[in-house]
């Protein structure tokens, strides 16, 4: 008999059984079955596609973190990094003449490079939904509701959503030099007041601009803090981005209401968001449980300018915060 | 969703942890001594807002990304050499310390005769790596983890990037500096996600904190 021992998995896979695949499927059945019944129709994207795919439309963060390999042909292909590229070149290409909106919806892997020690998977289950077709503030609250409802329908405790508009920043960091506004960018998302001061001042911003970049970090709150939020609006794209979110604000009912958190300051999403962003928190996770916005200029990127909003939650971290009843 | 536990704060052991403390006793929160002289691995405020993780210098940026630790202090030096997606919020200016190449004295920099490839050792490869790539200089680095002012005595390299504080470990070595890598002190990190959801908590710390270190800097006093 061989007694050559079968290698362990690679690090960051795993395999999954019992319980964890109970929970995943839970949290998937659950997500389709709201999805669907929102008219969301369910999409599966190839698991490998040519990288450029992913390249085009997700920046070098993401770029960077491709697993890829060589093709018969001698074209690079790469593992689905990202539902929301695959249903973008999807949209652009075979569902081109597709009525709009269009709602799609998936659930499925993500693979990506993590560096060794880390401890990070490098494949992690997603879901998620897609509204193209359709710019409106309806469209924005469609998609914010449906990410409440899955969280809610799953019972995951103490979650909240941050809320912004990149339409808020942009103006921010208009006209300055590239190597300036890169600087600001860094101190903006690591929320350092003394740079944002220093790098006002240094690039010289305009009075009212500087006043807002220093208050960045502290606009978070409930409504109230839109207001604030408005009278610091350097420009009329930054009022048009509040004004949304005010929009926005009051078409949630009360009881969603009470997961929004508005965060103006966040500028993660710069370069792939146009309008609004969010972020889903929950108590006890050291990280975004999900994240989501919208993409005007996305899918242009692939042949099909549409506005489109979206998000993507993650299943793994979903799965581990169901109560024990329910696993 | 005031039930939670303390704010927990991930502190590098040594200097660093006690200069932090001294900080925190400026903004009314204090440690119980016989608390503080214990093996605990975690150690309580007395006024039960925060409890302190003294952990090794470099871990301080995995607890806090991960989670673990709501915020930390740690010298900017070790967050270039871990790059941690953290938030920096506050520089503490404590600390102070830079990090530079350092070579035998006489020794040649920045090239050496014959168009040899340099080799330097370091603790910081990271920083090291960024530092000659940015001056479009070619090395070999060797990442060894502790008495690297010996490196080149022994042959093991050329030059050194080490930290030095006041260049007399350098000096018994025969070293002298031959370039500046970089200036640091302690900053404050916070988790992402624990910002969003403890929001008041954390304004209210990087406030007083703030508060303190502007105090002190208008008397003039050395933390």
């Amino acid at each position: 008999m061989p007694t050559t021992k079968i290698a362990t998995v690679p690090p960051g896979s795993q395999d999954l059984v019992a319980g964890d695949v109970r929970r995943r499927r839970r949290v998937q059945h659950a997500w389709f079955d709201l999805a669907e019944r929102g008219g969301y129709q369910e999409v599966i994207p190839p698991t490998f596609e040519y990288e450029e795919v992913f390249t085009r439309g997700a920046g070098p963060g993401l770029a960077a973190r491709l697993i890829r390999f060589v093709d018969r042909d001698g074209r690079l292909v790469a593992l689905r990094a990202d539902f929301t590229s695959a249903i973008a070149r999807l949209v652009g290409s075979r569902l081109a003449g597709a009525e709009m909106p269009l709602r799609l919806c998936y659930a499925g892997k993500v693979y990506r490079q993590e560096p060794e020690g880390g401890g990070r998977r490098r494949e992690l289950f997603q879901l998620g939904a897609e509204l193209i077709g359709d710019g409106g503030a309806e469209a924005d609250v469609e998609v914010l509701r449906l990410a409440i409802r899955v969280l809610k329908a799953l019972r995951i405790p103490d979650f909240q959503l941050n809320l912004g508009d990149i339409g808020f920043i942009r103006p921010l960091l208009a006209g300055l030099d590239p190597d300036g506004a890169d600087a600001l960018r860094v101190a903006i998302d690591r929320k350092d007041r003394a740079a944002l001061a220093d790098g006002a001042r240094t690039l010289g911003a305009p009075a009212a601009v500087a006043r807002a970049l220093v208050e960045l970090p502290e606009l978070i709150g409930r409504g109230e803090v839109l207001n604030r939020a408005r009278s610091l609006a350097s420009s009329p794209d930054a009022e048009e981005a509040i004004e949304r979110l005010k929009a926005i604000d009051g078409m949630l009912t009360a009881e969603e209401r009470e997961h929004v958190v508005y965060d103006l300051g966040e500028i993660r999403g710069l370069g792939y968001y146009t309008g609004i962003q969010f972020e889903v928190f929950v108590a006890g996770v050291g990280r975004a449980v999900g994240f989501g916005g919208r993409y005007d200029g996305l899918l242009g990127l692939y042949g099909a300018e549409r506005p489109a909003v979206g998000f993507a939650l993650q299943t793994d971290d979903l799965a581990e915060l169901l109560p024990e009843a329910d696993a | 969703m005031s039930t939670r536990r303390p704010l927990r704060i991930a502190l590098p052991k040594g200097r660093m942890m006690d200069e932090t403390l001294a900080l925190f006793e400026r903004v009314g929160t204090t440690i119980d001594p016989d608390v503080r002289d214990s093996r605990r691995l975690i150690l309580p405020s007395t006024d039960g807002r925060f409890e302190f993780l003294p952990v090794k210098s470099i871990d301080v940026p995995v607890y806090v990304e991960e989670g673990v630790a709501d915020a930390g202090v740690v010298g900017l030096d070790v967050l270039l050499e871990r790059d941690a997606d953290v938030l920096r919020p506050l520089d503490l200016r404590f600390g102070p310390c830079g990090l530079a190449v350092a070579a035998p004295v006489d020794a040649p920099y920045p090239f050496l005769p014959g168009g040899q490839t340099p080799r330097v050792a370091t603790k910081y490869v990271e920083s090291a790596r960024r530092f000659f790539a940015g001056k479009g200089m070619q090395v070999e680095l060797i990442h060894i983890s502790g008495s690297v002012e010996i490196a080149p005595l022994l042959g093991l390299s050329h030059w050194i990037v080490d930290l030095v504080q006041t260049g007399r470990t350098l000096a018994e070595n025969g070293l002298v500096v031959v370039d500046e890598v970089g200036r640091s002190t302690a900053r404050l990190i916070v988790n992402r996600a624990s910002h969003k959801l403890r929001l008041e908590e954390h304004q209210r710390l990087i406030a007083s904190l703030a508060g303190a270190l502007e105090a002190s800097a208008a008397t003039g006093a050395v933390s």
